[in-house]
């Protein structure tokens, strides 16, 4: 059986969780064993905490920090994920022409489209095949009401489409209620009740006819985005929070008007524009479709599909790819954050660890004497370390926690970044960044880790003092 | 003298806390330089400069850019049409192309991605490798390698790191597997190698050459144009002396009845790429304002502990000091002296090693933000950590200094007793 890239991600997630898990596991029998092996009282130890309670609270608080942070960088990589993950349907194959490396490339005429969606395995509703014939394009739009200092465009996603319902099934997508999906035209007539402001407050010399409105349905990120242009621009706080259905914007030449909002929280759908393809093909220059969307019964034959235009299929050159591996493939820049949040937490770890072995260095040297009396009593080396040892776990413990709610708070914010694989494209994404129970794991486990590296050497010079000469 | 050579001893006089508080310091002050450097770096590039500025030209609307190649001659002049229209100091224009070299392995370290250009604009506009800004025996290799390719049609200048990923070096040869242009496939023989640095996975071809691919293509297709024949020109790069010359420019280029289908836009070169970075805001704002000020808190809070756990245990010497008739500002100068000395020492030292390390052994660092294909650490960055340290150490040490310099004589003697 051969692996697709999808399987041997999926396959490094599930290995990297379980890993994450048996590491919180073996963090959670430690602190148990410790707890449970330590003959000599907690309270003792957690008195001398917070006798200390400065030292400890600076301990604690750099822990925090590193631990916050770690939480905040992986809810930013969780985001991306799992917009390459949710994007994208199982049962969907995505066919592109051949050599293109991600759809912004691809170039695909009509006829081998028509011919495309008339091949065995595709689903067919009421005779028509369920496909969604697509041009992708990627625009600048001059922002309209720019904040000071800041770019004057920016970059938008702009699908065509020949029936944006069609699109909607096959893509799995649903439209807010009171929205509605592009009409055949594409565009609405200026003025008609469609509560475009601009056209009816300046709708320019008699003579000059006024252009129709173009159509677009708006993923729920672009609605945000272009919502807090109007908001700059009014400077009001009872500005919308979004575009919804009867707003207008500007791109390219003409004014468009919101007919609908895709309800699309989560995918990459999210940061795009829908119009009609035969409006936005000849406006932007692009007048080949990009890429074809075909809907089969299930993952299994989306599979046999896409085998069989990739080895069989010879009237036109095209790459066919299951829609999820398509997205997954997307994800070669959050690999790449991933190692970096990687680098940059472990190397405050180690700052971290400077820390709580300062803390604990200093706690074995102060107490010195009463780590004689304690071995005078009959407390052995072994327990005398493992009780600094759970001080410092214990240090580590509470600041990871801290670290950890502090860090959830960004959960649900929204961030703007580009998802992209190896061989180039790429896509403009509005992503929620999400805490969730590993990430938090992981904070729990790391916090550990450096609470154990930076009490074990302080622990273990604590166990070489001869207790004659500690009470000297 | 003897306050400084005082404060030394002081901060020798425990070696182990010393060590850890100049590891931790060093290792989190390396991660504010990587940091900082990255974000000095989109900084400098997004500016706007007022002389000697570069602007791009690119299609209007749509990106990636793709105009057709018949633009180039008249973009790379400023749209001049009047005699008394401005002219550009200089000009660049850039095609892209891209392929691999093993075409059942497409990769990422297999793929070669060149810009196809005019050889001798690669030392007079490619930012970083301007012939007169480079030494001397720089510039004369990178001159020779110029005057290879311009020899050489099929020749390529590639990065160092680009030729270690596809195993070849100066003088081999290899064929490229058109990706973004399907079916021009190209035989490339490598004439140069770019200076390390900011090239170092890049490679530039001859502009010639792959026109002429794409010409062939027509004849060995029945007449047929390549699909893209219409859309090689990628961005026209162009030189201005300033501002004002910008803005003549730009509106002899917007004005002109050339750029119809598609249209065109200038802009500055800072201004595009800012476009290009928006995208980024998010990140680019938690960099600036999350991970580099809670590294430098961290930094704060590592020194403050090892400062109050140092004043504490000193309680008793500070006292004596008192007695001998040191002032409390004296104290307070000998503690916060202490955390100095420790804090711009191990951040200098950090510095200078993450300079050393990223620059000359590591080849830059590799983030994936914006077309930047690899970050460096700017010289200044050295006197980042000497910074870093002090003020870290500075705001650490202030409250145990004040501790120390408020020691009431009578009560740390009265404990003793």
């Amino acid at each position: 059986m051969i692996m697709t890239t999808a399987d041997l991600a999926l396959l490094a997630v599930t290995r990297s969780t379980i890993a994450i898990w048996i590491a919180g596991a073996a963090s959670v029998a430690l602190l148990a064993a410790l707890l449970l092996g330590v003959k000599i009282p907690l309270r003792y130890l957690v008195r001398n905490l917070t006798v200390r309670w400065r030292t400890t609270l600076m301990t604690v608080l750099a822990f925090v920090m590193v631990i916050s942070l770690l939480t905040v960088m992986m809810a930013f990589v969780n985001g991306m994920y799992r917009l390459t993950q949710a994007s994208g349907q199982p049962g969907n194959v995505m066919v592109l022409a051949d050599g293109a490396t991600d759809e912004s490339f691809s170039n695909l005429i009509a006829p081998d489209i028509a011919d495309i969606e008339n091949q065995p395995g595709i689903l067919r509703e009421n005779g028509k095949p369920l496909c969604s014939r697509e041009t992708y394009l990627v625009v600048t739009q001059p922002i309209e009401n720019p904040v000071r200092g800041r770019p004057q465009r920016r970059f938008l996603q702009l699908r065509g489409l020949d029936d944006s319902a069609m699109t909607g099934r096959v893509h799995g997508l649903e439209l807010y209620p009171s929205g509605s999906w592009i009409s055949d035209a594409g565009v609405r007539e200026a003025g008609s009740g469609n509560g475009d402001p601009a056209s009816k407050k300046n709708p320019g010399p008699p003579e000059a006819p006024i252009q129709p409105l173009v159509e677009a349905v708006l993923g729920e990120g672009v609605a945000h985005v272009l919502a807090a242009d109007k908001k700059h621009g009014s400077n009001s706080a009872s500005a919308p929070e979004r575009l919804d259905v009867g707003d207008t914007f500007s791109l390219g030449d003409r004014r468009w008007i919101v007919v609908g909002v895709l309800k699309s929280a989560g995918s990459t759908f999210d940061s795009e524009i829908w119009a009609k393809r035969g409006m936005v093909g000849p406006m932007f220059g692009k007048e080949n479709y990009s890429s074809l969307v075909l809907r089969t019964a299930g993952p299994t034959e989306a599979r046999t599909l896409k085998d069989y235009f990739n080895s069989q299929y010879k009237k036109a050159a095209v790459l066919a790819q299951v829609e999820t591996d398509y997205f997954e493939n997307l994800s070669g820049t959050n690999r790449q954050f991933l190692f970096a949040i990687g680098f940059v937490t472990v190397v405050m770890a180690v700052g971290g660890v400077m820390g709580v072995m300062n803390t604990m260095f200093a706690a074995v040297s102060n107490r010195v004497k009463d780590i004689g009396v304690l071995r005078l009593m009959g407390y052995s080396r072994s327990q005398i370390m493992l009780a600094f040892l759970l001080e410092s776990l214990l240090i580590a413990m509470v600041g990871g926690a801290l670290g950890c709610a502090l860090g959830s708070l960004v959960d649900g914010w929204t961030a703007t970044s580009i998802v992209s694989g190896a061989a180039g494209g790429g896509k403009f994404v509005v992503l929620r960044l999400s805490v969730d129970l590993q990430t938090l794991l992981l904070g729990f486990v790391l916090a550990q880790a450096m609470g154990v590296f930076g009490g074990f050497i302080p622990a273990f010079s604590a166990v070489r003092l001869k207790p004659l000469e500690a009470l000297r | 003298m003897k306050f400084f050579l005082l404060i030394l001893k002081n901060v020798r006089r425990n070696a182990v806390r010393s060590t850890l508080t100049a590891v931790g310091t060093m290792v989190l002050v390396f991660v504010v330089t990587l940091v900082w450097s990255i974000l000095d770096f989109l900084d400098k590039v997004t500016a706007e400069k007022t002389d000697n500025l570069k602007a791009i030209v690119t299609e209007r609307w749509q990106m990636p850019s793709q105009m057709p190649f018949p633009y180039a001659d008249t973009l790379s002049d400023g749209a001049a049409r009047h005699s008394n229209d401005l002219h550009p100091i200089d000009s660049m224009t850039w095609q892209f192309y891209g392929g691999t070299i093993d075409p059942a392995k497409k990769t990422i370290e297999n793929i070669v991605f060149a810009f196809a250009m005019e050889p001798e604009k690669i030392g007079t506009m490619l930012d970083e490798i301007e012939l007169n800004s480079l030494p001397a025996a720089k510039a004369a290799d990178l001159r020779q390698s110029i005057a290879r390719l311009k020899e050489k049609r099929n020749g390529i200048i590639v990065g160092r790191e680009k030729l270690t990923q596809i195993h070849r070096g100066l003088g081999d040869r290899f064929t490229v597997t058109g990706l973004n242009y399907k079916d021009i496939d190209l035989e490339f023989e490598v004439v140069g190698i770019f200076p390390d640095g900011r090239y170092d996975k890049s490679a530039v071809m001859n502009r010639d050459y792959l026109n002429a691919a794409l010409d062939s293509y027509q004849r060995t297709h029945a007449g047929q144009k390549h699909p893209l024949a219409d859309k090689t020109l990628n961005l026209v790069w162009l030189r201005v002396p300033d501002m004002q010359a910008f803005n003549t420019i730009q509106q002899q280029i917007t004005d002109s009845p050339l750029y119809a289908s598609p249209a065109v836009k200038c802009e500055t070169a800072s201004s595009g790429i800012a476009t290009f970075l928006e995208a980024y805001r998010d990140l680019i704002w938690g960099m600036r304002w999350l991970l580099a000020p809670a590294i430098l808190m961290t930094l704060s809070l590592v020194i403050a502990n090892a400062i109050s756990i140092s004043v504490r245990e000193r309680r008793l010497e500070f006292a004596v000091l008192r007695v001998l008739g040191y002032r409390p500002r004296q104290i307070l100068t000998l503690v916060v002296g202490e955390a100095v000395m420790l804090g711009a020492g191990s951040g200098l030292v950090s510095t200078v090693a993450t300079y050393m390390l990223i620059n000359h052994l590591m080849g830059g660092i590799n983030f994936p933000i914006a077309f930047f294909g690899a970050f460096f650490i700017p010289l200044q960055a050295i006197w980042w950590g000497l910074a870093i340290g002090v003020a870290t150490a500075l705001a650490g040490s202030v409250v145990p200094a004040l501790t120390a310099s408020s020691i009431r004589v009578t009560e740390a003697f009265s404990k003793v007793a």
